[in-house]
């Protein structure tokens, strides 16, 4: 019979649970299950707006650079990659050839919601509404989730 | 994208953007949803296949994952296991997470969702909240006839 007892620090682990993807995901299908698309991309701005206000101060304050260190942590944190080009303070690319959520949605045998593009389009357009800049998504593969994405001055 | 690291604070903000559009009993809709489409191919499938030990490795997967501080144990032959949340990761970024607001009810989805899975294999859940506004709670769960 299996007996056994653990005690873990928040210290002793990273913090990072991919399965949070799927979880995301749901919740996007719930919504377009239940209130259509509209209020996928309703949702993704109410978030955008609130959560990332920290993000939009920033990016108000010190340009696209705020942008490209967002990016790099957060990809960092995933354990991806995404390779980014600056114009001076005009213009940022970014390229992401696999994207860490939709791959870690499919590995697990789920399809990633109809609308999973629009946490990219509609977040990062949402970051840019007020400010000197714009978000451009260039490119986007619904099956790997391979992107090109540009930020620019207006 | 939405990281998984940016999770938490999407979860939350969902549940109120759920409830502005369609009221309480709409976002304990979207936790039933989420409880049968996010576990019944983990916690459930771990517990039919395990029993109580099930719960032992759904748990010990997410919580290291999810850098939790917490204690676990499990007893087999007694039938029950035991997490004591000395400080939920999720809670807890909602509370460090100064710019937002956390939706109000937010601890009540692992009710929700746990219980929805364990209660119809026959396993009795127990979850006490009481110091949830401290990052805490203590969670039982008993095997069928324990």
């Amino acid at each position: 019979m299996f007996k056994d007892r653990i005690r873990r620090m928040a210290s002793d682990n990273e913090y990072l649970h991919k399965d949070f993807h799927m979880a995301l995901n749901n919740g996007l299908d719930f919504l377009e299950e239940r209130y259509g698309p509209g209020a996928v991309v309703e949702y993704l701005r109410d978030f955008a707006d609130t959560y990332h206000s920290v993000l939009k101060e920033d990016l108000l304050k010190r340009g696209l650079r705020a942008i490209k260190e967002y990016l790099e942590e957060i990809y960092a944190k995933e354990k991806s990659s995404i390779h980014i080009s600056m114009n001076g303070d005009d213009e940022l690319t970014a390229v992401v050839e696999k994207c860490p959520a939709v791959e870690h949605i499919r590995k697990n045998n789920n399809e990633p919601s109809k609308h999973y593009i629009e946490t990219t389009r509609t977040v990062y357009k949402t970051i840019c509404e007020n400010t000197p800049y714009a978000f451009e998504l260039m490119e986007y593969d619904k099956l790997s989730g391979k992107s090109k994405m540009r930020f620019f001055r207006r | 994208m939405i990281s998984c690291v940016e999770f938490i604070p999407a979860y939350s903000e969902l549940f109120k953007y759920i409830e502005k559009k369609d009221g309480k009993a709409a976002v304990i809709e979207f936790w039933k949803y989420l409880s049968e489409k996010y576990l019944s191919d983990t916690l459930k499938k771990y517990v039919e296949e395990d029993g109580i030990k099930g719960c032992w490795k759904y748990w010990s997967h997410s919580l290291n994952e999810e850098a939790a501080d917490f204690e676990m144990c499990v007893d087999e032959e007694q039938g029950v296991f035991k997490i004591d949340m000395i400080k939920c990761p999720s809670k807890s970024i909602l509370m460090e997470t100064k710019h937002i607001e956390p939706y109000r009810d937010y601890c009540e989805h692992c009710d929700w969702l746990y219980r929805l899975i364990l209660e119809p294999l026959g396993y009795s859940y127990e979850v006490d909240m009481e110091e949830c506004d401290k990052a805490k709670c203590r969670l039982t769960v008993r095997a069928p006839g324990k």
